[in-house]
């Protein structure tokens, strides 16, 4: 512990050394007046589509500061040739508005039917007593159909609703859709985001300049090098998940909760970059490739907080509720936070494998490199043991990345979306299963096609235990099981989905290493059978 | 003097090729793409009103308590809502507990001056989220009745129109993205490729080549900004081939390569200044926030004129991209002017 905090002061040192001086004051000005004009921004945003529409305004009309509408003072005469002429898509004099039948011009009036709506609110609001200016009241009731009535004491039926009733205006209670709170729930990503940059430049300048090899013949660990350098970032992204949750007064001990294994989840990412890295510039794009898939992971789900059990993959759905002051249980905090916080300690082991100056320093294909980082991860230990616990630990990994690419897949026609996350699904799993079978025949550790059938079928069992036991937790969260149910093979008897895994492996292994198929098309002849298999279980053929 | 910095142009693109890194860059920015118009097509899904009715109005049955031709009755089944009338809430109740309808408005009643409505949703979070998104375009109008009943007229409620989201995305963030991210990648590319010479301590040797020190710095940004181009090339191609309509395409991508050319001179006059990566990029990300936001605020931003071009603005034209070639003009004469420091 005691070499562990030595690692993190140094490292504080290192920091203060590098942004001390000349650029440490043009830093914090930047940084400054960067949070203030965006403060600024956001305030004044009103919704997409900055000057995309021009209106031409004559006569008593409502000043139009929606940044979508660039005004013009017209007189109506003129403004009438310049609608025609297409050159304003709307034309306003007074009180009418004049509009054409394209479409950009019908798109310009709906946005300005909410502009105005809302302006016309706010003179009415102005100029008239409240009972006047808004004379509805909606009280909104929630009823449980499997609850009926009770007779009451006047023997009535009385409805029995499961919350207080709420009131609302309708002029002036939009429907609840979480994206202001998931806003403020970014608002938490942006700097642990920015911190674990600088955690992954710090091990890219030890690289660079080669002290990560002396560390490393220093009496520390790995280990110990890996959680020093990270302590003091990993306690600046708490810190300021803390100073938000103050500012925006919310339940801090709460709030450290839901984002403290998404802290550790980024981390954990950005630990990999530099380990990977060859050149600067793969840093930065590996670094925006996993803030981009990260941010998605995040944001997607949370968008649909209440509308589906599937947003609870994501913390920030959490953090939605929190904010609502909605309750959520164990199952549902647990549900993000699981595979986030495993995938850490997965990152943790590959780092203190991978730590080492040949595989920093060694320069080849990525595809390559990281067949060495998984031979490095498993030939520390029996093979046997190796490829039962890496299908096994992979899962979490497996399952994120399913999610993103349901989320890349909603950009297809809809009746594409099922298939293509099916197949996608099956090319990751049939990766995870066989790419550590693959690198050891490769390096020779595995040799018999005897001895590959029996990792096909232990990498397989690995493989479905932790599918298993990571549906036990979501299927009781996600009522949408039958597709979770499809991606993770949820047939009613495990002898089924145990021996479809082996099937799909051994053929991809032994079309690797025995017969010389190039990866990618073994990998292929797999994922396709795969595919039907899933497409029959989603049938409800097994 | 030519052929050197064209060796340059080649090496660095070379190394990007052989590296495959643009190729996770291209990812990125299919990944962006797809992720933005997965979560607008999920979010119109559930919370645009017109989109809800579009796919599933005729099966959302509201049980309305009092008479048919009541003005909020009629404004419900205007709004195309499939409506049950009931004379009693009791009725109305056995019909929601035997699932004929999935939610019940009550009769409005008056309660001190105001007019009070009951509504009652399933306590399904999905389900009730959607009836209180098309339910509220007849709740307000139905307000509206109620102030013309007061002597309040309210203004502009005739407007009608087409939901706007899709279209507002597509030209003001889906086109802008794919123009300028390849632009914000450069300028990290441009930092990446002249900090790794000081700090790999390679400057040195490259320059005893027949090549000014500008000459390599101009060579390096030449190279980002053509790999940009290319990219946005290949974008705008794409975007036409869906049946998207992109006006003024020549000044859209002379306004992408001036961008790119911007960000990459400012990235390679930090990395000039700082001479280490970790530093530079951090200043450029922020400078990168900081003219988002700046250029915003003086109602010159890229942005915004990339948008009016690309949907056919009649009043913007080639002469608001110049305004953004003097910026880089200028910045590229300060980047001359300084990059010998990196000599020191």
């Amino acid at each position: 512990m005691n070499q562990t905090l030595v690692i993190a002061w140094r490292e504080i040192t290192r920091l203060r050394k590098r942004f001390g001086g000349g650029a440490s004051p043009v830093a914090v000005i930047l940084l400054l007046g960067v949070l203030g004009l965006s403060a600024y921004f956001l305030r004044d945003t009103v919704s997409l589509g900055s000057g995309l529409y021009r209106v031409g305004v004559s006569g008593n009309v409502p000043e139009i500061s929606d940044s979508r509408f660039a005004v013009l003072e017209v007189s109506p005469e003129e403004g009438r040739s310049l609608l025609a002429e297409k050159s304003i898509d709307v034309l306003i004099v007074g009180a009418d508005v004049f509009s054409r039948e394209d479409d950009k011009s019908q798109f310009a009036e709906r946005a300005l039917k909410q502009y105005m709506e809302k302006e016309e609110l706010v003179r009415v609001g102005n100029s008239f007593a409240e009972g006047d200016a808004f004379p509805l009241r909606v009280g909104v009731n929630y009823l449980n159909a499997a609850q009926p009535p009770v007779t009451d004491e006047a023997g009535e039926l009385a409805p029995q609703t499961v919350k207080p009733e709420e009131v609302i205006i309708p002029s002036l209670t939009p429907p609840p859709a979480p994206f202001t709170q998931v806003l403020v729930a970014m608002m938490y990503i942006m700097p642990i985001t920015f911190i674990s940059i600088f955690f992954t430049s710090s091990f890219m300048d030890e690289k660079a300049n080669r002290r990560l090899t002396i560390l490393l013949s220093a009496p520390v660990t790995p280990f110990q090098i890996i959680l020093g350098k990270m302590l003091p970032y990993a306690v600046f992204a708490l810190s300021t998940t803390v100073l938000i949750a103050y500012l925006t007064k919310a339940n801090i001990p709460l709030a450290l909760m839901i984002f403290a294994p998404t802290t550790m989840f980024i981390f954990a990412i950005y630990l990999m970059v530099p380990l990977f890295y060859r050149t600067f510039k793969d840093t930065t794009f590996i670094a925006m490739l996993v803030t981009t898939m990260t941010t998605a992971y995040l944001v997607f789900p949370a968008m649909f907080t209440n509308s589906s059990d599937l947003a609870y993959i994501s913390p920030l759905t959490l953090a939605v509720k929190m904010y609502r002051a909605e309750p959520f249980g164990w199952r549902e905090y647990l549900l993000p936070s699981l595979p986030m916080t495993a995938i850490f300690g997965f990152a943790m082991f590959a780092g203190t494998r991978l730590l080492n100056e040949e595989f920093l320093m060694g320069y080849k294909p990525i595809t390559r490199k990281i067949g060495d980082a998984i031979y490095l991860m498993m030939a520390h230990s029996k093979p046997w043991f190796a490829v039962t616990l890496w299908s096994l630990l992979v899962i979490p990994a497996v399952y994120m990345a399913q999610v993103v690419m349901l989320a890349f897949a909603t950009n297809l026609p809809v009746g594409l979306i099922l298939g293509a996350t099916l197949l996608a699904s099956a090319l990751i799993e049939e990766v995870v299963k066989t790419v550590g079978i693959v690198v050891l025949a490769e390096h020779g550790v595995v040799k018999s096609v005897r001895e590959i059938l029996w990792l096909s079928f232990l990498s397989a069992l690995g493989f479905l235990i932790g599918e298993k036991l990571l549906l036990l937790v979501s299927v009781s969260v996600v009522s949408q099981a039958n597709v979770s149910g499809a991606l993770f093979g949820a047939g009613v008897f495990l002898l089924i989905p145990l021996v479809a895994h082996f099937f799909f492996t051994a053929l991809v292994t032994l079309l690797r290493a025995k017969l010389k198929f190039p990866y990618w098309l073994a990998l292929g002849i797999g994922t396709v059978i795969h595919f039907f298999y899933n497409v029959y279980v989603l049938r409800g053929g097994a | 003097m030519i052929f050197p910095f064209f060796a340059v142009v080649k090496k660095e693109l070379g190394s990007v090729l052989r590296d495959r890194t643009i190729i996770i860059s291209i990812l990125i920015q299919l990944f962006i793409a797809s992720f933005s118009s997965g979560l607008l097509l999920g979010m119109l899904s559930l919370y645009d009103a017109d989109t809800i009715m579009r796919f599933s109005g005729a099966g959302i049955r509201i049980g309305v308590v009092g008479d048919a031709s009541a003005p909020l009755a009629s404004l419900l089944a205007e709004r195309g809502l499939n409506i049950q009338t009931f004379s009693t809430l009791t009725e109305a109740q056995s019909a929601f507990y035997n699932g004929e309808v999935l939610a019940l408005v009550d009769a409005p009643q008056d309660a001190d001056g105001l007019v009070e409505v009951k509504l009652y949703l399933p306590d399904s979070d999905t389900v009730s989220s959607l009836i209180r998104m098309v339910i509220q375009e007849p709740l307000k109008q139905y307000e509206n009745v109620l102030r013309a009943e007061r002597g309040i007229e309210v203004r502009y409620t005739d407007l009608n129109g087409k939901t706007a989201t899709s279209f507002e995305f597509v030209y003001s963030v889906l086109i802008p993205m794919l123009m300028f991210f390849p632009a914000f990648v450069a300028g990290s590319m441009s930092i990446d490729m002249i900090t790794e010479e000081v700090e790999n301590k390679t400057l040195q040797t490259l320059l005893s080549a027949p090549l000014t020190i500008s000459g390599m710095i101009g060579a390096k940004i030449a190279s980002a900004v053509l790999l940009a181009i290319v990219q946005c090339v290949a974008w705008l191609t794409l975007l036409e081939l869906n049946g998207i309509d992109i006006q003024n395409e020549a000044w859209i991508l002379l306004l992408a390569l001036v961008v790119a050319g911007i960000t990459s001179t400012s990235a390679a006059l930090g990395a000039a200044f700082l001479q280490d990566r970790e530093r530079s990029q951090f200043i450029y990300s922020l400078l990168l926030l900081a003219g988002v936001g700046i250029s915003t605020l003086l109602n010159i931003s890229p942005i915004t004129t990339l948008s009016r071009l690309a949907v056919g603005d009649a009043f913007t034209s080639g002469w608001h991209v110049m305004v953004f070639v003097a910026v880089f003009v200028g910045l590229f004469f300060v980047l001359l002017r300084t990059s010998r420091r990196l000599m020191i």
